[in-house]
């Protein structure tokens, strides 16, 4: 099970997806994962995916066998 | 985009009654018993609203004591994992992280929930900045420690993008778009 927490000012959210098996719902709930990370950083958040136990800012593209990434808020000064 | 009061998505479905402005409004105006508990609807992605409008240190128009209450919850429980065990047990019994800088040798920066960056120096270094303080805030409203957490991996991750971005400051403040 894979998750992406969606920080926001309800502390955060979950989107989740199942790799371990393979049906119509669970491809689409990797699709659908896949677009929202997508989509985030095309929004300038930053995307930490946990590594090891340790949570890293990462650039790399989806991975649907990682299990944990989180969207960071982009910055902004002032 | 151009959310003019709300920072709601259009195609979102409507929020849970109980849950916004008017039905609070709708409620206090005929006596009726806002459900404060109800569960979260969809997932927000706060990147599709704009949020420039809304006052400082707030969550929203609508957002109630309740809401404040298990954004804060839920926020310590993600910043808690982010950070590890080690870490947390530190800002708890500290109140403020450490972290030294990669780019400027003998700098380092001081991370405390809700406020501003602290910029110390070693003896004998000179700061990048004209002041002590970098205001830096997320784009969207966050609780103050969910965001310290997001601080904590951008200046050990990613300082390139805490130097392009900071706004050094004479003096220390809480940050405006947490809460």
């Amino acid at each position: 099970m894979g998750r992406i927490i969606v920080a926001n000012r309800h502390g955060h959210q979950l989107v989740e997806w199942d790799t371990t098996t393979d049906t119509e719902e669970s491809r689409r709930a990797i699709a659908e994962a896949e677009r929202v990370l997508e989509e985030a950083r095309t929004n300038g958040c930053a995307i930490s995916k946990k590594v090891n136990g340790v949570h890293v800012l990462d650039r790399d593209p989806f991975d649907p066998d990682a299990e944990e990434y989180q969207i960071v808020a982009p910055i902004a000064g002032g | 985009m151009n959310e003019p009061f709300f920072s709601r998505d259009r195609n979102a479905p409507d929020p849970a009654p109980g849950t916004s402005w008017w039905s609070r409004c709708w409620a206090w105006l005929w006596g009726l018993e806002v459900d404060e508990a109800r569960p979260l609807g969809p997932v927000e992605l706060p990147w599709r609203h704009h949020w420039d409008h809304l006052p400082k240190r707030s969550a929203g128009f609508g957002f109630s004591r309740r809401e404040y209450q298990d954004a804060r919850r839920r926020a310590d429980d993600v910043a808690r994992a982010t950070l590890g065990e080690a870490l947390w047990a530190r800002l708890k019994r500290k109140g403020y992280l450490d972290l030294p800088s990669r780019l400027y040798p003998g700098i380092t920066y001081r991370l405390r929930v809700g406020r501003r960056i602290e910029v110390r120096c070693a003896p004998g270094v000179r700061s990048p900045w004209p002041y002590t303080y970098l205001c830096i805030n997320p784009t969207y409203p966050l609780p103050e420690v969910e965001f310290f957490a997001h601080l904590y991996l951008y200046v050990r991750d990613r300082e390139e993008e805490i130097v392009r971005v900071a706004a050094p400051q004479p003096w220390d403040q809480s940050l405006g778009r947490t809460f």
